[in-house]
């Protein structure tokens, strides 16, 4: 059955439909979580608060779950839904530099916009940075699509490398997961913030 | 509700991802693979009975032969050894499902026709790879049993037939020459005029892209 | 702090876990954002700069492979809803106000060029990473990808490391 757009279930008009609606609430439940707040978002790094800790494992979890139940049930193929590919050494530069801009901006791109619409003149900046850094890599991209294109492993999932099922995966994140919320949570007793 | 509220929030999640995940590593993975087509689709296309391909065409293809077709014995190894057609390749019925044959079943360059003694394996075959989405996937119209009676030992028709019928066994018993059956008797053969249409390869649809990229 | 206005974050990343299956069940995806930006930025230069854009590479590529054109993508209409619902949400709970949030030890001018380096970092990042925080780490992790689970690593681990060197920025 699903995923509809792929299976031919909708059209391109119809998916872009449901792109704006998601879209509502992905942005709605984003900032109603909290997460319009910079200095909340970076809580989780100075253990003040592990909002983000918290909101985003519980929602990587309930979507990895609720995925597979799904591909259970035969309602949706996981085969066509889609992987990002990797390759290793583009994903890892990527990941270091996104942490820098995390720790400095406090924002990441989805969580900058919703800051922004709500009136957070920081997030705004963000995004003028954003846009900055998005050119910056399109002039320079002759200077490192080789190492942007170095080491593709195709879109492998996890539980195919270390070779379990991704039930098992699914469960061994659960209970990593829930020990970090544990943890999380017993250290923000210990560094209270103060208000804000 | 107001009990509910007392609960610490992460008990309560851990009180619903611990049974889920559970669940979840203790089934086997889903690996039915999805049915592309609907009740309706398929029956339309049953009755129109599109997934033929008649035996004067396959012979003519055969004896030029035609690197676009591919032959797919679909009965036991044993059957396939004793006989089967020129350049056929055998994917007994109760294997066609396995993941190494999907290469040969699932793709977009060749026309498979499969064929059995009748046409009932075929026909199985045939439904499996369409239910799957394959493309280009066909049955040889009557099996081996017509394929013996028309192409391997035509019946010469009455002297009251009309002429079409005598262009039809002529043809066929060239076929039938070319093929190595039969005696070399009709020398009137017309091999231009080959029966039904051939159906064109048709490309496989581009599956539509979820797409990426944050 | 943890003002009774938010949402419990268990809650929310329940919810916000539901949201995602949803994308992936209907349109066989996950969220982003950052692909949409790139979407502006490549349809702004193809208007502003057609010279520009037929002969840098990296503009050729994604027209050659979005002859849709930049704008027609599905991240750009789930962002449009990213900002209708977040301005929802923030109108709902009384929160629609312009300010510059920083901590009470730096000044709103420090706080705003450290937004913008930020920005442009987590735009070339993101850019490498193929996806940002939600694209890659949070919507690769929920399918199990690996470059996702790889990507998030790096970012957590990554803030980890220099958090304390900017703690005064935060605390």
């Amino acid at each position: 059955m699903g995923p509809l757009f792929v299976n031919e279930i909708i059209t391109q008009g119809t998916d872009f439909l449901f792109a704006f609606l998601i879209g509502i609430g992905f942005g709605f439940v984003l900032e109603s979580s909290g997460f319009s707040s910079s200095r909340r978002l970076a809580g989780v790094f100075y253990g003040y608060d592990t909002l983000v800790l918290k909101v985003f494992f519980t929602a990587a979890l309930t979507s990895m779950l609720g995925l597979l139940f799904l591909s259970l049930f035969g309602w949706v193929d996981l085969s066509s839904v889609y992987v990002n590919p990797t390759f290793l050494y583009s994903a890892i530069f990527g990941g270091v530099v996104m942490g820098a801009g995390f720790i400095l901006g406090g924002f990441c791109p989805g969580t900058s916009l919703c800051g922004a619409v709500i009136g957070k003149i920081d997030a705004m900046v963000f995004i003028v940075g954003l846009f900055i850094g998005i050119i910056i890599f399109a002039e320079g991209y002759p200077l490192w699509e080789e190492f942007y294109k170095a080491m593709p492993l195709g879109s492998p999932k996890l539980n195919e490398v270390i070779g379990i099922s991704q039930g098992v995966l699914a469960l061994i994140f659960v209970l990593v997961a829930l020990s970090l919320f544990w943890v999380g949570e017993w250290v923000e007793k210990k560094f209270p913030a103060e208000k804000y | 509700m107001n009990k509910l509220r007392e609960i610490n929030p992460l008990l309560l999640l851990a009180m619903f991802l611990i049974p889920l995940a559970l669940v979840i590593a203790a089934v086997p993975e889903n690996t039915t693979k999805p049915y592309k087509l609907t009740v309706e689709q398929l029956l339309s296309e049953l009755t129109v009975g599109s997934q033929y391909f008649s035996s004067d065409d396959i012979a003519d293809l055969i004896v030029k032969k035609d690197p676009s077709i591919q032959l797919i014995d679909v009965r036991s190894e044993s059957d396939f050894k004793k006989y089967h057609l020129p350049g056929a390749i055998n994917i007994p019925l109760t294997d066609v499902l396995y993941n190494e044959n999907e290469e040969v079943l699932n793709q977009d360059v060749k026309t498979n026709v499969f064929y059995s003694n009748g046409t009932v394996d075929a026909n199985q075959a045939w439904l499996i790879c369409t239910q799957l989405g394959y493309k280009n996937n066909y049955v040889l119209q009557g099996g081996l049993n017509y394929w013996a009676e028309s192409i391997i030992s035509p019946k010469k028709p009455g002297d009251v037939a009309p002429n079409d019928e005598f262009a039809k066994y002529d043809y066929r018993k060239a076929m039938s020459s070319a093929l190595g059956g039969g005696s070399l008797e009709a020398q009137s053969a017309a091999p231009a005029q080959s029966g039904g249409s051939v159906p064109v390869i048709q490309k496989k649809a581009k599956k539509k892209k979820g797409g990426g990229g944050c | 702090m943890r003002s009774e206005k938010h949402l419990n974050p268990y809650l929310g990343g329940v919810l916000l876990g539901l949201v995602l299956i949803a994308a992936n069940f209907i349109s066989g995806r996950g969220l982003g954002a950052s692909g949409a930006l790139k979407s502006v930025v490549i349809s702004v230069t193809n208007t502003v700069a057609p010279a520009h854009a037929e002969n840098a590479k990296f503009y050729k590529e994604y027209n050659e492979g979005h002859p849709e054109g930049p704008m027609s993508s599905w991240l750009v209409f789930q962002v449009a809803g990213v900002l209708v619902g977040a301005f929802i949400s923030g109108a709902l709970a009384g929160r629609l106000k312009l300010k510059v949030e920083h901590s009470p030890k730096i000044t709103s001018r420090r706080r705003l060029i450290f937004a913008l380096a930020g920005g442009i970092l987590f735009g070339i990042g993101s850019q490498f990473g193929r996806g940002c925080t939600s694209g890659s780490a949070l919507s690769g992790m929920a399918v199990l990808s690996l470059g996702g689970i790889i990507t998030m690593m790096a970012i957590f681990g990554t803030g980890y490391a220099l958090a304390y060197f900017f703690r005064k920025n935060w605390i």
